[in-house]
């Protein structure tokens, strides 16, 4: 499975910046479009990757970022979750562009403190 | 004093595959350096990906100049028919990787003799996903799409068609056919990549091949370039 291989090297990653210490109650990442990801798969591929890990019982945000559409004909624009759409002006093949980012953004953390 | 919990965020803004791309920038330093054309061929299962380099190695009379890299999940089917029309091949069995990652390519790279190799060819794992996002290295990237496979394929593949620097349509010698809309195939490619060359071959009856082969020439004179300068 795609989200699979992907869920492994967002856990390696996580692990590798983890702060010492506290315990991770949350991964987020952000996806561009065309990496054709599912969030509901890479959730799944999360639980299943990180049960035996640190980070088991952790949540992973996956903030999707849409196709941007660009019609030629009319000059508007909009966002999209797919590529492939017309334009309400009669455009039939409007431009997508989407970005292949597949970053860490940040992991929120539970700490031990004093009052 | 009481011991309270904290909820913190800690900023990371790092990439997922970081250490994938590391490794990849290694490969490439190396295979730029000597001036390498490495080409990643991203095609699904039967689009002709083994036939092609077949046909490649054998019109570049491959011998020690071309090397090549087959990732699959089991056999060394296709490493056995590449290794018919060059010196040097390495099959990477990936067990269960859908695709071939920086580290397999160093693995391989380790285990060639790159002095007299001027085209390295790794023939990914057949899959049109998967594989587009692991960078391995290579200097450019193939997707190949073949006209049995139907003509939606590279609109339900935005990612593989925006990230390849050529495209090639396979089995051309089957056009009249099979139902096949070319037209509409090349125009869905040019609205999610609008620059990337399409050139139409066929592996089996070798139309095409010498517009393909020519495309390779001029790249790796480029990487060449690249190694003196």
């Amino acid at each position: 499975m795609h989200e699979l291989s992907i869920a492994e090297a967002i856990e390696a990653q996580a692990r590798l910046h983890a702060p010492p210490g506290g315990r991770i109650r949350s991964v987020e990442i952000r996806v561009g479009a065309l990496r054709g990801l599912e969030r509901t798969s890479l959730e799944m591929c999360w639980q299943a990757v990180t049960q035996e890990s640190p980070l088991a019982g952790s949540e992973l945000v996956v903030e999707m970022l849409p196709w941007q559409i660009d019609c030629p004909s009319c000059g508007r624009s909009w966002t999209s979750p797919v590529p492939f759409v017309t334009c309400s002006c009669g455009e039939e093949r409007p431009n997508p562009t989407a970005s292949d980012e597949l970053d860490l953004i940040s992991m929120t953390v539970e700490e031990e403190g004093e009052d | 004093m009481a011991n309270i919990v904290r909820t913190v965020q800690v900023p990371l803004a790092t990439r997922v595959l970081e250490s994938n791309d590391v490794i990849a920038a290694g490969n490439r330093a190396v295979l730029t350096k000597l001036g390498i054309l490495a080409v990643d061929l991203i095609g699904a299962p039967g689009s002709g990906k083994t036939a092609l380099l077949e046909a490649t190695l054998r019109a570049l009379s491959g011998g020690p100049r071309a090397a090549g890299m087959v990732g699959d999940l089991a056999t060394r089917r296709d490493g056995d028919r590449l290794a018919r029309w060059c010196d040097q091949v390495v099959q990477i069995s990936t067990g269960q990787g859908c695709h071939l990652e920086a580290q397999e390519v160093h693995d391989a790279l380790g285990q060639m003799d790159l002095t007299p190799v001027d085209y390295l060819f790794i023939e990914n794992v057949g899959n049109l996903i998967c594989p587009v996002g692991f960078d391995l290295g290579q200097a450019v990237k193939v997707g190949l799409f073949s006209l049995t496979e139907g003509d939606d394929k590279a609109a339900k593949h935005p990612y593989l068609v925006e990230a390849a620097d050529l495209i090639l349509l396979n089995k051309i010698d089957l056009l009249p056919h099979v139902s096949f809309d070319r037209t509409g195939f090349v125009a869905d490619v040019r609205q999610i990549n609008p620059k990337v060359p399409v050139l139409d071959v066929s592996a089996t009856t070798g139309e095409g091949l010498e517009r393909w082969l020519a495309w390779l020439v001029e790249r790796a004179s480029a990487v060449r370039g690249a190694s003196v300068g």
